[in-house]
């Protein structure tokens, strides 16, 4: 198989078990995300793939051939830290010459390849700068360029971005999807920014106590979320408990929904609704009703805070659909079955 | 907050006492120095203050310049090994754990509290025929017969050395303890091996701390004066015994002074050389 | 010199040469008459303070200040500046024979009265220092004895003479103290091969004896100036061979180690101090009283018994055992350094010397 495989891979630091039994398929080519909070097991995975750590248990495979156990430097991969960890001690374009110095490339095809890169980053003529002369955003460059040096079979970056400010950020998303897309690299991004994710992602891996909770593409994760902790990780979202009783109909906050079912033989469950979903309509005319708490018109979008029987529910319209409500009215919540994803438990 | 630049004679205040320090404990012993160099010998002890070159021009020959060469070579040659034996063992120190790096530098800085004539009769015990660690080696069939490792050069060095390498660990370790562990994992993802990494990025990385150490041990080695006795023969006497024998031997303040002056100058000159060279690499 | 003996026997004091280094006064008992003694620091004033001092004051109703003298020629630096001044640091003090010759020259010394020396007669008359117009400027003190010290392990049978130096045999084996004031070999040469200490006379003599000393260098596996290094390496037999202590290697024999101190067919080495009388003293009464005091030959006899020194007196005067004397001293003639040389000569016996061991 051609690809990235990961087979049931464990990381344990002492008792601790920093990832647990992954499980991982990367075609070749793909872009794929690793999204998480802090401390869920993306960075420590993304270095057992690098070699920088080696997993306790489990085997890492690379285009068929199994590289678990190859050291970092023998598995001709590119990385892009999160530090960027350029060589104070040399130029810019030595930065990125270093890799094909390292294999002993001729001088003449150094020079050739520097230009090339500096030129893909929009930054060619920089070749003799020090580093520490370059800005935030040309240092991100420079660290992607000396990785794509020798055009590795894998690009891997540990939240590359973080250190930019937001606007550059956005545009460097944007960039480093078009350049992958134009090498056609399988890559490996870690990050803990959703948006970074959804933007860039073929595949978003979403990770949670050392775990795979959800690996898709960033619409299925969004539309489809496999489990509470994915719907309320990515976006916003309302989660609400709901039951059946005997005779299969299933009842949210006490009121019955139509068409809407439980999997087979479970009695309780959790429904994500996202707030864009949430259509507001005369009370009494959907299936709850609630009363308004509070209207944030951000311009763009309008979120009304909306309180059931002690729960919150936001809904988001576009100003042209302004929900004519004010704070203390009484409002229905329309609810439709083909917005309503039920959660596994 | 602005810095601006000192108005009132009060604003340089701050200055006084490091000032006075550097005065008190540097300038008047050298300047005191300096002048006895001058001063007119009077054999059987005495000296009388004068302005005479003749303590210059006796050391002015082949037999002091041959040892002053020599201690050069020998404080060249220990800062070197020192660096190249302690730069590698403290990167590995600095990546162990906190625990381990306490037991290393707590048995390090127990070596710096022995003098240098413990160190000087353990070494002469470790290279002596009867008690040696050649005996050991008998022992072990590795050689036929125990035999006496001092006094020699190899002994001075090792002695020497010994004495340098926890100074030489513990001016390294702050500068390799902030050195970004990323850089080295950014080198093997790039391709290098491990090996590869420390001398394509470490040791580059570190240039100006190496050659700071270098300096600082090369300074250290020239004052030893103990070890050489203890652990060589004479022909590895440095200029330092041969002032503390002037100085405390034969009374003769001028002239040791004079050597002592031109250990100082030629030291000076060495490292300003050193540093120039340094720039001058940076530059290009 | 001085340094010599103070190193040796700060050693041998140990813990004590520092507190007395600081000069403190001893004790004073009789309050009408008092003398202040230097003696070099450490081991020599430790020992004069308990087994000479008391008794003298008994016997005599003077009270006894004893001072440590520091080491190297700083106390006769001190002494010469102070007198200048009209004082004295101390009275009497024990001085090396080079820096007898050097206070000579400013007449620092007050010349010692012989007719209140009673007991000077018994002197050997190697122990009386003189002025070049032959009055007394001092008076000995001390005396000790440099020997060829062996290892009996290694050498079964004792050598006769210094010349074992000179055997290729005897390659990488030997420690030799390291300065040219100190060893004396200068002499040693002279005595072995060149017929006597007066063919140091002339340059042309020196520089003989400078290039027969020369053939030892291979012999040579240690020139040192720490006591303590070749003490031990000649008892574990690490160096075998050597010159060393008379006294000093005695004891360490009776303690059972395999040493031994052999006094050549060309005589030991016999190095001494003395005691001499600053002119700024007023105490010049007091001072002939302690000098003559130190002279009687049971006094030497204690010395040699109880400080382990070599008595200045005739053997034949004194009550010491054939054993006694033996662990001290020897009938044998000694080899008296050529004290004159090194007050004369001694940058350029420095220089030579330096030379001969370093290049």
């Amino acid at each position: 198989m051609s690809g990235l495989a990961l087979q049931n891979v464990v990381k344990e630091f002492g008792s601790f078990r920093a990832v647990n039994n992954v499980d991982l398929n990367v075609p070749h080519g793909t872009f794929v995300c690793m999204l998480g909070p802090s401390g869920c097991g993306k960075t420590t995975l993304l270095r057992m793939i690098a070699g920088l750590d080696l997993p306790t248990g489990g085997a890492i495979r690379l285009d068929g051939d199994d590289i678990t156990h190859v050291p970092t430097h023998k598995r001709n991969l590119g990385m892009v830290f999160q530090s960027l960890a350029l060589f104070p001690h040399l130029t810019v374009g030595e930065n990125i010459a270093y890799p094909l110095r390292i294999r002993g490339a001729a001088k003449e095809d150094q020079k050739k390849r520097v230009d090339e890169l500096l030129s893909m980053i929009h930054l060619t003529g920089y070749a003799d700068r020090p580093v520490a002369k370059l800005s935030g955003g040309q240092r991100q460059r420079v660290a992607i360029a000396r990785a794509l040096a020798i055009s590795p079979k894998l690009f891997l970056l540990d939240e590359p971005l973080s250190a930019l400010d937001a606007k550059l950020r956005e545009a460097m998303q944007v960039e480093l999807r078009q350049l992958q897309q134009k090498l056609g690299i399988t890559t490996i991004v870690v990050t803990h920014d959703q948006r970074e994710a959804m933007t860039m992602a073929d595949t978003v891996v979403v990770m949670n106590g050392g775990e795979i909770r959800q690996a898709a593409s960033p619409i299925e994760i969004y539309r489809r979320p496999a489990d509470s902790f994915v719907a309320d990780f990515i976006g916003q979202t309302n989660l609400l408990e709901v039951q059946a009783d005997s005779t299969g109909r299933v009842e949210v906050l006490g009121q019955p929904i139509a068409g809407l079912a439980l999997p087979a033989g479970a009695s309780k469950g959790t429904l994500s609704v996202r707030p864009e979903d949430v259509h507001l309509t005369a009370p009494g005319a959907g299936a709850l009703t609630g009363k308004v708490t509070f209207v944030r018109d951000l311009g763009g979008t309008i979120e009304t805070f909306v309180d059931i029987a002690g729960r919150q529910i936001v809904a988001v319209s576009t100003p042209r659909a302004r929900p004519d409500v004010t704070v203390g009215q009484e409002v229905g919540i329309a609810l439709t079955p083909d917005v309503c994803v039920v959660l596994k438990k | 907050m602005r810095r601006e630049p000192p108005q009132t004679l009060g604003d340089y205040a701050p200055l006084l006492f490091p000032a006075a320090m550097l005065t008190i404990f540097f300038v008047v012993p050298f300047g005191t120095m300096i002048a006895v160099s001058f001063f007119q010998r009077q054999q059987g002890g005495f000296y009388t203050p004068a302005f005479v070159f003749d303590n210059y021009a006796r050391f002015l020959s082949a037999f002091f310049g041959g040892v002053l060469g020599f201690s050069l070579l020998l404080a060249i040659t220990v800062a070197i090994c020192c660096v190249v034996l302690a730069l590698p063992f403290t990167y590995m120190l600095t990546r162990m754990a906190r625990k381990v790096q306490v037991v290393w530098l707590v048995a390090l800085l127990s070596i710096l509290s022995l003098s240098e004539v413990i160190i000087g009769f353990a070494w002469s015990t470790l290279f002596s025929r009867t008690a040696g660690i050649t005996n050991i080696l008998v022992a072990l069939g590795i050689m036929s017969e125990a035999k006496a490792l001092t006094p020699s050069f190899g002994a001075v060095l090792t002695g020497m050395v010994y004495q340098a390498f926890p100074y030489t660990v513990l001016v390294l370790f702050p500068a390799l303890v902030r050195l970004d562990p990323t850089l080295t994992e950014a080198a093997r993802t790039l391709g290098a091996s491990p090996l590869k990494a420390f001398f394509t990025v470490v040791v580059p990385a570190l240039r100006n701390t190496i050659t700071a150490t270098l300096i600082m041990v090369f300074i250290f080695a020239l004052g030893s004066y103990l070890l050489p006795q203890l652990l060589g023969r004479p022909q590895h006497w440095t200029l330092s015994v041969l002032i503390t024998d002037q100085a405390i031997y034969q009374s003769n303040m001028p002239f040791a002074a004079a050597m002592a002056v031109f250990l100082v100058l030629v030291t000076l000159g060495l490292v300003a050389l050193t540093v120039i060279a340094g720039r001058k690499g940076e530059a290009a | 010199m001085i340094t010599t003996s103070i190193k040796r026997r700060t050693l041998l004091g140990a813990g004590l040469a520092g507190a007395s280094m600081l000069a403190m006064p001893s004790v004073l008992r009789a309050q009408d008459k008092s003398l202040k003694v230097g003696v070099y620091g450490g081991y020599f004033k430790t020992s004069f303070d308990k087994n000479i001092f008391p008794e003298f004051t008994k016997a005599t109703g003077i009270a006894v200040e004893s001072i440590a003298e520091p080491t190297g020629e700083a106390w006769l630096v001190q002494l010469e500046q102070a007198a200048r001044a009209g004082q004295a640091p101390a009275d009497v003090s024990m001085m090396s024979q080079v820096a007898m010759l050097k206070g000579q020259s400013t007449d620092l010394w007050t010349p010692i009265d012989m007719a209140k020396i009673k007991n000077s007669s018994n002197l050997l008359d190697r122990f009386v220092n003189k002025y070049p117009d032959g009055r007394i400027a001092g008076i000995g003190a001390v005396s000790w004895y440099i020997t060829l010290v062996t290892n009996t392990d290694v050498y079964k049978e004792a050598p006769t003479s210094w010349s074992a130096f000179w055997d290729p045999a005897n390659a990488d084996k030997l420690g030799l103290l390291a300065l040219v004031s100190n060893s004396f070999l200068l002499e040693v040469t002279a005595k072995t091969f060149l017929g006597g200490t007066n063919a140091l006379d002339t340059e042309e003599g020196l520089l003989k004896a400078f290039e027969k000393l020369a053939e030892v260098k291979p012999n040579v596996r240690l020139w040192y100036r720490d006591e303590a290094q070749f003490e031990q390496s000649l008892k574990s037999g690490e160096i075998p061979m050597g010159q060393y202590y008379h006294d000093v290697t005695g004891l360490a024999a009776a303690d059972g180690n395999p040493v031994r101190s052999t006094f050549p067919k060309e005589g030991g080495i016999q190095d001494s101090g003395c005691w001499a009388l600053s002119r700024a003293s007023q105490k010049s009464e007091e001072a002939h009283i302690f000098i003559d005091y130190m002279c009687q030959p049971s006094i030497q006899a204690t010395l040699s018994r109880k400080v382990g020194t070599s008595p200045t007196v005739k053997r034949e005067v004194t009550d010491l055992t054939d054993k006694e004397f033996a662990a001290v001293s020897s009938d044998i003639e000694p080899i008296v350094p050529r004290y004159d040389l090194y007050q004369s000569k001694s940058d350029w016996l420095n220089q030579k010397w330096t030379e001969l061991i370093v290049g």
